[in-house]
C-alpha cells in the first residue's frame, strides 16, 4: 500500500517566475525508507513541506497529493498531525519549552492527551531511547545531537506512521550525525515507520536508503535503488551529481573496469571486500606517498601559550594548558567534537575572552587588547551562521559600507571585481535573509576581502551546505590561501579538512592533543578519518586519505589486470 | 531525583512559604520573630550551605539597621521617652517597633531567597499554571528565549568586534549607534528563527483543540500529610493570634513581653512551621545514618 501517492504536483511561490516543483511523481510505499538529495533550491523542502499539510507553503499548486489512497487534504487534521512527523533543520529553534520532560509531552499536551495515556507513553519511549539521563537538564544544556533525538522523541510519542526529515544532521557533527541516522534506521526496520529524509550528507544514508531522489529544478532526475542510481549518475557522467556519491563507491567506479551494478560498494565493509579481490602488488609504489604540502618556514603570527579558561569559578575547565602557534600562510583547521572546547578557542584567538592563565597573541600582542583598526584591518571572521555578518538591507550597500570604513579608493570598481570574483554578482540588490547559506558565505568573504584582511577565521564553513556548494567553497578558501592568507578553520568536516587544510590539529578535553598534516593525523583513526581511508587500511592497496589522492598514486597499470 | 524538602509536592513548598510570609507579618512579638529568624537562616543554609543568602547577607543587615535607626528617629509616638533629639522624642516604642519591622522584612526577604532555589522556574510556573494556564505558557516561551538571545548577541558581538564595530571605545553617540544597530539585528535575527519555532509548534498541534496538560508532581501520602499539618498549625497560629498571643503591645505605651501559657503554645507551632523543610531534610539526614 502506498503511504504517499504524488500525481503530477506543481508548484510556484507567488511572485516567482519559475516553477519549485515541476510534475513530480512518486509513489512512496509504507515502510520505506526513502532519501531525497539535490542542490540548494531545488525544491526538496518544498516538496516536503507539501506532504505535512500544517507547514504547506502558500502558493499555486496542482495535481495531487494522496494519503492512503485519500486526497491529503480530506483527512482529519488531528489524525494527520499524529501520523505524519515532521524533524526541522535547526536543533536549537524548535524546541519550544524550557524543560526536557514538558517539551517531550508538548504535541501529546496539544492534543489533549490524558495524564494516564501520557505517563505510559513517556515512560516506554524515554526508556528505549535511553533519554532518561536528559531529564534533568535544561534543553539550552543539550548537545546539537542531544537536542535532535529530543525533537525525534517529542513526535514519535504520537506514535506516527511516517516521518518526514528535513536536513536534521546538517548542524550535528558526524558521530552525532550517526546516532541520529541509525536511530532512524531503527525506527524505520523494528517499527516499520516509513522515512522520507532530506539530507546533503549522503555518505552512510545510501547504504541504508531504499530508494534515492534526486531532484533538480524541481524535477525528479533520478530515482530508484542506491546502486542503480549511482551507476547511472556514472554511465551519464553527471557532474552536478557525482559529489554525492560516497567516496568509497566512487572510489570502485573510477578504478575498476567492468563494474557491475551489484557490486558497487557502499560501505567500507563492502568496499574492502573488493579490495581483497584486486592484486596486491601495489604495495611498493604506497611508499612514495608524501606530502604535497612544503612545510612552511615563515613566522609565527598567532601563538597561543598554555592557556587556561573557565567561564565561571565553578565551572569547569575549557581550555586546559592549550597551545597553539599559526605561521603565516598556514592553512590550519582545527578538529574536534561538540564541547571539546574548539568554540571557546577561536574566541580566545579572536580576543572574545581574556583567558585565566596564558595569552593568545597576535604577533607579540595580547589580542584581547587589540582594538579598531588593529583588529579590523587585519582580521576576518566568518561565522557559522554567515547572516550575521549582514547589517544592510543589500549585499552593495554592505560592501559600500566596508569600502567607507576602510577609506578604500575607486570603492565601486573594487566591489565590481569582488561580485565577478566569487560569481555573486546576481545578487547584488537581494536582501542577505532571501539569499542560501552557501550565497550568504561567498557574500560575506566578497566583504572581508575588500579591505584585504591577513587573517582569516572561520567557523563551521561547511554545515547545511550541499556537496556542490561545498566543493566551491573549499576551491575559493584555496585561491585565498595561495594569494598569502593565513586561514584558521574550525571544522567537524574531516573529510573537508582531509582535503583542504595543510595544518589540522584534533582539540580533545580542552587541550590540543595533536597536530600536524592531515595525513599524519588522520591516518589509521577509528572515527576522525575519511571513509576511503577507513576502506584502504589494511587492504591490498595504499593507504590514502582522499578520493584524489588515491587516483593520483594508484597506477593505472595495476588495476587493470 | 532531588531528596529531602525539596522532593515534597510545589504546593506544599508553596503553602509554606505563605505561611511562613503571613506569619512574619502577623506576630510581631521579638521572641517570636528571632527565633523564626534564625530558623529561615537554618532553612537556607539547609538547602545550600548559604550561599545564596550569604550574597545577600550585607544587604540584609545594613537595611535592617537603616530601619531601626531611622525608625525612632522620624516616629516619636509612645510614652517611654528615651531620650530628645533636636527637640523631638525619640521614644522605646519606637525603637521596639523598628526592631520588630525591621525583623519581619528580614524573614520575608530570607524566605524569598530560599523561595528562589526551592521554588524555581517550573516548579512556579506549575503552580502558576493553575491559575493561569497561558499566561504560564507564554511565561514558559519567553524563558525558553533567554538562552537562544543570549548565544545569538554573543555571536554578534564577536562578528561585530573583529569587524571593528567596538561597544568599549569611541563617543556615547557611537556606541549608542553601534548598541542600537546590535539589538535590530537581534531582532531580526531572532524573528527570522522564531519562525521555525512556529512551524515546531504547528507541526505537533498546537492551538488544534483543547490542551491538557502533564503533570510531572504527584500528591502522595507525606505531601497531605504535611498539607493538614501545615494548614493545621496555622490555623492555631492564626486563631492565637487573633486572641492577642504572640504579639505585643507597642503604642500607645509598650505592653508586657511576659509568656503566657497559650503564648508557649503558638511559639510551638510556629517553630513547627518554621522547621518543616529543617525536619524533612534531617529525617533524610537521620534515616541515611541509621541504615549504616
Amino acid at each position: 500500500m502506498d503511504i504517499f501517492k504524488i500525481n503530477d504536483l506543481s508548484f510556484r511561490y507567488p511572485d516567482m517566475e519559475n516553477k519549485v516543483l515541476d510534475h513530480v511523481t512518486i509513489h512512496i510505499p509504507e515502510g520505506e525508507f526513502v532519501v531525497v538529495c539535490g542542490p540548494s533550491g531545488c525544491g526538496k523542502t518544498t516538496l516536503l513541506r507539501l506532504l505535512k499539510t500544517e507547514l504547506a507553503p502558500v502558493g499555486e499548486s496542482t495535481g495531487e497529493i494522496y494519503y492512503f489512497n485519500k486526497l491529503l487534504n480530506s483527512w482529519d487534521n488531528r489524525k494527520l498531525i499524529e501520523e505524519i512527523g515532521f524533524v526541522f533543520q535547526d536543533p536549537e529553534n524548535q524546541i519550544v519549552m524550557d524543560e526536557v520532560m514538558q517539551e517531550i509531552v508538548f504535541s501529546l499536551e496539544n492534543l489533549g492527551y490524558s495524564h494516564f495515556e501520557m505517563r505510559k507513553r513517556v515512560a516506554e519511549l524515554v526508556h528505549s531511547f535511553g533519554m532518561e539521563h536528559l531529564l534533568e537538564y535544561k534543553p539550552s544544556e543539550l548537545s546539537g545531537g542531544q537536542k535532535q533525538l529530543l525533537n525525534l522523541l517529542s513526535i514519535l510519542l504520537l506514535k506516527p506512521k511516517v516521518l518526514l526529515l528535513d536536513e536534521p544532521t546538517s548542524q550535528l557533527d558526524p558521530v552525532a550525525a550517526k546516532d541520529l541516522i541509525i536511530m532512524l534506521e531503527r525506527l524505520n526496520k523494528e517499527m516499520g515507520i516509513t522515512i522520507v529524509l532530506v539530507e546533503h550528507r549522503l555518505e552512510e544514508l545510501f547504504a541504508i536508503a531504499d530508494r534515492v531522489l534526486m531532484m533538480d529544478e524541481g524535477k525528479i532526475v533520478h530515482a530508484g535503488d542506491s546502486k542503480e542510481v549511482i551507476y547511472k549518475l556514472y554511465k551519464n557522467n553527471d557532474e552536478q551529481f557525482i559529489p554525492y556519491v560516497p567516496a568509497v563507491s566512487r572510489l570502485y567506479l573510477e578504478i575498476e573496469q567492468f563494474h557491475k551494478i551489484e557490486n558497487i560498494p557502499l560501505t567500507v565493509k563492502e568496499s574492502k571486500e573488493w579490495m581483497n579481490e584486486l592484486p596486491s602488488d601495489v604495495e611498493n609504489s604506497g611508499q612514495s606517498v608524501q606530502d604535497s604540502f612544503s612545510i612552511t618556514h615563515h613566522d609565527t603570527i598567532l601563538s597561543v601559550k598554555n592557556t587556561y579558561f573557565q567561564y565561571d569559578k565553578d565551572l569547569p575547565m575549557i581550555l586546559k594548558n592549550l597551545s597553539l602557534q599559526i605561521k603565516q600562510g598556514d592553512y590550519f583547521a582545527i578538529i574536534g567534537g561538540n564541547g571539546s572546547g574548539k568554540t571557546t578557542l577561536l574566541k580566545a584567538c579572536l580576543g572574545m575572552i581574556k583567558p585565566q592563565r596564558g595569552s593568545a597573541r597576535y604577533l607579540g600582542k595580547d589580542i584581547t587588547k587589540l582594538k579598531g583598526k588593529e583588529l579590523y584591518k587585519k582580521f576576518a571572521y566568518l561565522p557559522q551562521n554567515p547572516r550575521i555578518y549582514f547589517i544592510q538591507d543589500t549585499m552593495v550597500k554592505e560592501m559600500q559600507e566596508v569600502i567607507n570604513q576602510h577609506k578604500i579608493e575607486n570603492g565601486s570598481a573594487k566591489i565590481e571585481e569582488m561580485l565577478d570574483l566569487f560569481g555573486i554578482a546576481h545578487l547584488r540588490n537581494r536582501h542577505p535573509y532571501d539569499c542560501s547559506g552557501g550565497e550568504l558565505q561567498k557574500a560575506a568573504l566578497a566583504c572581508m576581502l575588500l579591505s584585504k584582511p591577513e587573517i582569516l577565521f572561520i567557523d563551521e564553513p561547511t554545515k547545511g551546505l550541499d556537496p556542490i556548494s561545498k566543493q566551491h567553497f573549499g576551491k575559493i578558501i584555496k585561491e585565498l590561501h595561495k594569494t598569502g592568507m593565513t586561514i584558521v578553520m574550525v571544522t567537524h568536516d574531516i573529510e573537508f579538512a582531509a582535503i583542504n587544510a595543510h595544518r589540522c590539529a584534533i582539540m580533545f578535553d580542552g587541550a590540543i592533543t595533536v597536530d600536524g598534516t592531515p595525513k599524519e593525523l588522520f591516518k589509521g583513526n577509528y572515527f576522525y578519518t575519511t571513509a576511503i581511508n577507513r576502506a584502504t587500511r589494511m587492504s591490498n592497496l595504499p593507504e590514502v586519505l582522499t578520493l584524489e589522492e588515491a587516483l593520483e598514486i594508484w597506477p593505472d597499470h595495476v588495476l587493470t589486470y | 531525583m532531588e531528596n529531602g524538602y525539596r522532593s515534597y509536592h510545589p504546593y506544599v513548598q508553596f503553602l509554606y512559604y505563605l505561611c511562613v510570609s503571613i506569619l512574619a507579618m502577623y506576630f510581631n512579638h521579638p521572641l517570636f520573630l528571632i527565633i523564626a529568624c534564625i530558623l529561615m537562616v537554618f532553612v537556607n543554609i539547609s538547602h545550600d550551605g548559604g550561599r545564596a543568602l550569604r550574597k545577600w547577607g550585607l544587604v540584609l543587615i545594613v537595611m535592617s539597621m537603616i530601619i531601626i535607626v531611622l525608625n525612632p528617629f522620624l516616629v516619636s509616638r509612645g510614652t517611654n521617652i528615651l531620650f530628645y533629639f533636636r527637640d523631638k522624642q525619640v521614644t522605646l516604642e519606637a525603637t521596639i517597633y523598628g526592631i520588630t519591622m525591621s525583623l519581619s522584612l528580614v524573614i520575608v526577604l530570607i524566605m524569598f531567597v530560599s523561595f528562589n532555589l526551592v521554588l524555581n522556574g517550573n516548579r512556579f510556573l506549575f503552580i502558576f499554571s493553575k491559575v493561569l494556564p497561558r499566561t504560564a505558557f507564554l511565561i514558559m516561551l519567553a524563558i525558553r528565549f533567554v538562552p537562544l538571545l543570549n548565544r545569538r548577541l554573543e555571536e554578534i558581538g564577536m562578528v561585530h568586534r573583529i569587524r571593528g564595530m567596538s561597544m568599549t571605545e569611541g563617543s556615547i553617540r557611537e556606541r549608542a549607534k553601534i548598541g542600537m544597530l546590535r539589538i535590530q539585528l537581534l531582532l531580526t535575527l531572532s524573528l527570522e528563527e522564531a519562525i521555525q519555532t512556529a512551524d515546531s509548534m504547528k507541526a505537533r498541534g498546537y492551538g488544534i483543540g483543547k490542551k491538557s496538560s502533564y503533570i510531572p508532581y504527584k500528591m502522595e501520602k507525606r505531601d497531605w500529610g504535611w498539607l493538614l499539618t501545615l494548614v493545621l498549625l496555622f490555623l492555631i497560629c492564626i486563631v492565637g493570634g487573633s486572641l492577642g498571643y504572640g504579639k505585643i503591645q507597642i503604642y500607645p505605651e509598650l505592653g508586657t513581653l511576659h509568656f503566657f501559657l497559650l503564648d508557649w503554645i503558638l511559639f510551638v507551632c510556629m517553630i513547627s512551621i518554621f522547621s518543616f523543610p529543617l525536619i524533612a531534610e534531617g529525617r533524610e539526614k537521620l534515616r541515611w545514618i541509621y541504615l549504616k
